[in-house]
């Protein structure tokens, strides 16, 4: 049934605004939105849990996507009808309300009630399925791929239902799509954190890292996910390998340091100045990434860099 | 992916995805030492367009050290915001009203205290507590009439209480027995708070908001903070920053300073990997645009120069090195986040400003001229800021703030000896 005026004919409208003189910051509110939102506040305060309550909610939410307190009473309406139903009519009353919820995210992509409310209705589902949450998240964040609070929906999703299987692939269509998308990286690291990799899957999966750091050296993403992995499965132990294979990147600027050569990544050069920090025989390496980085790669952090100089030289 | 893919120009499209074509571009020299390789995808895209955009704004300038903050021009904005009624489209901001009474009177007041007179602050704290949510209590409060409490709108209406000097005695017209209990209601097993009773999301800016509330209004109990440090110190994730909640959230400039201001009230920041941190702080700065973002590979934006300049400022006051380069916000600040055609600051060029981010921005501004310390004593009420002398510029006469708490330090010191002095006697 479509929302209709009439049906909220015997209810008050109570006031929205504060009834005060001069008021600060009043807003010019449309007539209509006066009217829903004081039978709405009429409803709410009088706790009526109908059809034309779950109605007038509906419109609300259309009018006003984050005024929380109409979640809040959706929800609540919502659990008392789930209390009067048995199987399996309240999972296809949720499933109903789940697609409706659906329509709403996609009218309102910067909402965040909305997920919110998707986790409180997931909870209360007797049957959730994650298939039936993958389409709008998927379609959320191809939207905008960065959407922090649709990620984070999604982790959230990932851990109630306990199924990883198709986090990998997920991540990789969007790094495939942008290399730099942090969020996509970020997600990645939780996949493997929860997952308890072995050895072989983690060597894996820095092969595909180093692909990625191949085709855009300079990303701080990848180098961040890099020493992310070392630091979680590899006992933040850093072997030849990954040595030569960071100082590919900086142009041999260890070899010949009266003239800072140009460089393809500032974050391989950081990458090493930590790891050489570590080790006495390689200290003055560290010092001078850090001093090139500090003069003329990286000068905006230069705080950093002296605070890092600060501590490798106490006595300077 | 088992195709070895090296280096840009190898690239098969195909294998790249949808929507965008791969161009290789080499950015030119002149822009930035080094000379790098990028792949254009929507990142890149964005970017290069506020790095231009700005570029353009920066060779206006002669003379950076003579680039003042328009003071009277912004006050206009101010102004105009509290004597007139708001458009129709600001009805999208109609669960947001005490955020919008915090961020004007907070923006007056740290321009010039006088610009916030009486007749404000006296209808300022008339509206809050019409903002009850029990009628005629003195909170918790909602997002307007007859709206349900939450936490973020109680955390700026005591907020902007407390800008207010207690006129008309209205700090003791909040009832904190009623905010305490409601507090713990909203506390979680898992040591966070919920911002809503029912629906309604948790994470570190649920706790921000507890831990002032109840640091400000001295009600904050072993009862309230338990658990609490266990929970911030699992939303650090390995980029260094931290994220909304314990589950490897992606860092982020917002709840990062949520985090970090919440480790300071309960002085826990040792249990943090501060090293990170400050790493993670200082990625954030660019070195064209010379502002903030919130998250890696994202843009700059003027409200970060507080986030993640007060997450540096807080670090600072307990004796950390700053993880920022003022000098460098700064410029970003007074020549890309103000504009002479509008009034107020924004985002970023190409924006328009808005209540929210003049207040952010202008305290971030003020951290850019400041040092901060912690001269010790409770809850971090005690932090004083120092005007910069280690480079040169024209101050813009703004009080000094709190980090912490996102208020005026003369504010937070007399709100919050309000409550010690009563609970004293």
């Amino acid at each position: 049934m479509e929302f209709n005026i009439e049906d909220y004919k015997d209810v008050d409208r109570l006031p929205i605004t504060t009834g005060l003189e001069d008021e600060l910051c009043a807003i010019m509110y449309t007539d209509e939105y006066k009217e829903v939102m004081g039978i709405a506040r009429s409803l709410f305060q009088s706790k009526e849990f109908s059809n034309r309550a779950k109605r007038l909610t509906s419109k609300v939410i259309q009018l006003a996507p984050a005024y929380y307190t109409i979640w809040n009473y959706r929800y609540e309406i919502i659990e008392s009808e789930i209390k009067k139903m048995s199987e399996p009519d309240s999972t296809n009353f949720l499933n109903k309300e789940l697609s409706w919820l659906d329509e709403i995210t996609l009218n309102n992509p910067k909402n965040y009630q909305i997920w919110s409310y998707r986790q409180a209705i997931i909870k209360l589902h007797p049957n959730p399925d994650l298939k039936l949450e993958f389409p709008i998240i998927s379609m959320m964040i191809d939207d905008d791929t960065k959407n922090y609070h649709v990620w984070s929906y999604r982790k959230w999703c990932i851990l109630y239902f306990q199924d990883f299987s198709n986090e990998l692939t997920f991540c990789d269509n969007f790094i495939q799509r942008d290399v730099y998308n942090n969020s996509a990286w970020t997600h990645r690291m939780f996949v493997w954190k929860n997952l308890n990799p072995s050895k072989v899957q983690i060597m894996d999966e820095l092969n595909y890292l180093k692909e990625k750091i191949e085709l855009v050296p300079q990303n701080i993403s990848v180098w961040t996910y890099l020493r992310g992995l070392y630091e979680n499965f590899l006992n933040d132990q850093y072997d030849q390998e990954i040595i030569n294979f960071a100082e590919t990147f900086i142009n041999g600027l260890f070899d010949n340091t009266t003239t800072l050569p140009k460089i393809e990544s500032t974050y391989a050069l950081e990458f090493l100045a930590d790891i050489y920090s570590r080790n006495p025989e390689t200290l003055q390496n560290s010092i001078t990434a850090y001093n090139a980085l500090s003069i003329k790669y990286d000068p905006v952090r230069i705080n950093f860099w002296n605070h890092k100089l600060k501590k490798l030289t106490p006595c300077a | 992916m088992s195709n070895p893919l090296s280096r840009a120009k190898f690239i098969d499209t195909k294998l790249l995805g949808r929507k965008r074509t791969v161009v290789e571009k080499i950015v030119s020299e002149e822009e930035i030492e080094p000379l790098m390789k990028e792949l254009e995808t929507d990142t890149t895209i964005s970017r290069d367009e506020v790095k231009h955009t700005c570029q353009e704004l920066f060779e206006k300038v002669i003379n950076k050290e003579e680039v003042v903050l328009d003071r009277k021009f912004h006050r206009r904005y101010l102004d105009l915001a509290f004597g007139s009624t708001l458009p129709p489209q600001l009805t999208a901001l109609d669960a947001s009203q005490p955020w919008m009474l915090y961020w004007i009177a907070n923006s007056l007041k740290v321009l010039d205290p006088t610009w916030l007179t009486d007749d404000i602050k006296n209808a300022i704290q008339e509206k809050i507590f019409k903002l009850s949510e029990v009628p005629h209590q003195g909170g918790p409060f909602g997002g307007g009439v007859g709206q349900l409490a939450h936490m973020a709108g109680t955390y700026a209406s005591v907020n902007a209480l407390a800008v207010c000097d207690n006129i008309s005695g209205c700090w003791d017209k909040i009832d904190r027995q009623a905010l305490y209990d409601w507090l713990l209601a909203l506390k979680q097993p898992d040591g966070g708070f919920k911002t809503c009773l029912e629906v309604g999301e948790a994470d570190t800016r649920g706790v921000y908001c507890a831990l002032t509330l109840a640091s400000l209004l001295n009600i904050l109990t072993d009862e309230l903070r338990e658990g609490t440090v266990e929970y911030l110190v699992k939303c650090q994730n390995y980029e260094g920053g931290f994220g909304g909640s314990p589950q490897e959230d992606e860092a982020h400039g917002g709840y990062t300073f949520c985090a970090v201001a919440s480790l300071a009230i309960l002085n826990s920041l040792d249990k943090i990997n501060l090293e990170k941190l400050m790493e993670w702080c200082s990625l954030r700065q660019t070195n064209e645009e010379g502002g903030l973002a919130g998250r890696s590979n994202k843009l700059v934006d003027g409200c970060y120069s507080f986030w993640v300049g007060a997450t540096s400022a807080i670090l600072e006051s307990r004796g950390w090195d700053s993880s920022i380069d003022k000098k460098v916000l700064r410029d970003y600040i007074l020549i890309c986040c103000q504009s002479s055609h509008e009034p107020g600051l924004r985002d970023k060029p190409g924006k328009h400003s808005d209540f929210y981010h003049t207040m952010y921005i202008l305290f971030g501004l003020v951290i850019t001229e400041n040092t901060f310390k912690d001269q010790g004593g409770h809850l971090c009420h005690n932090i004083e800021a120092k005007l910069i002398d280690s480079y040169k510029f024209i101050p813009s006469d703004l009080q000094g703030i709190n980090p912490v708490y996102g208020l005026p330090i003369d504010d937070t010191k007399l709100f919050m000896n309000h409550f010690r002095n009563i609970d004293k006697k």
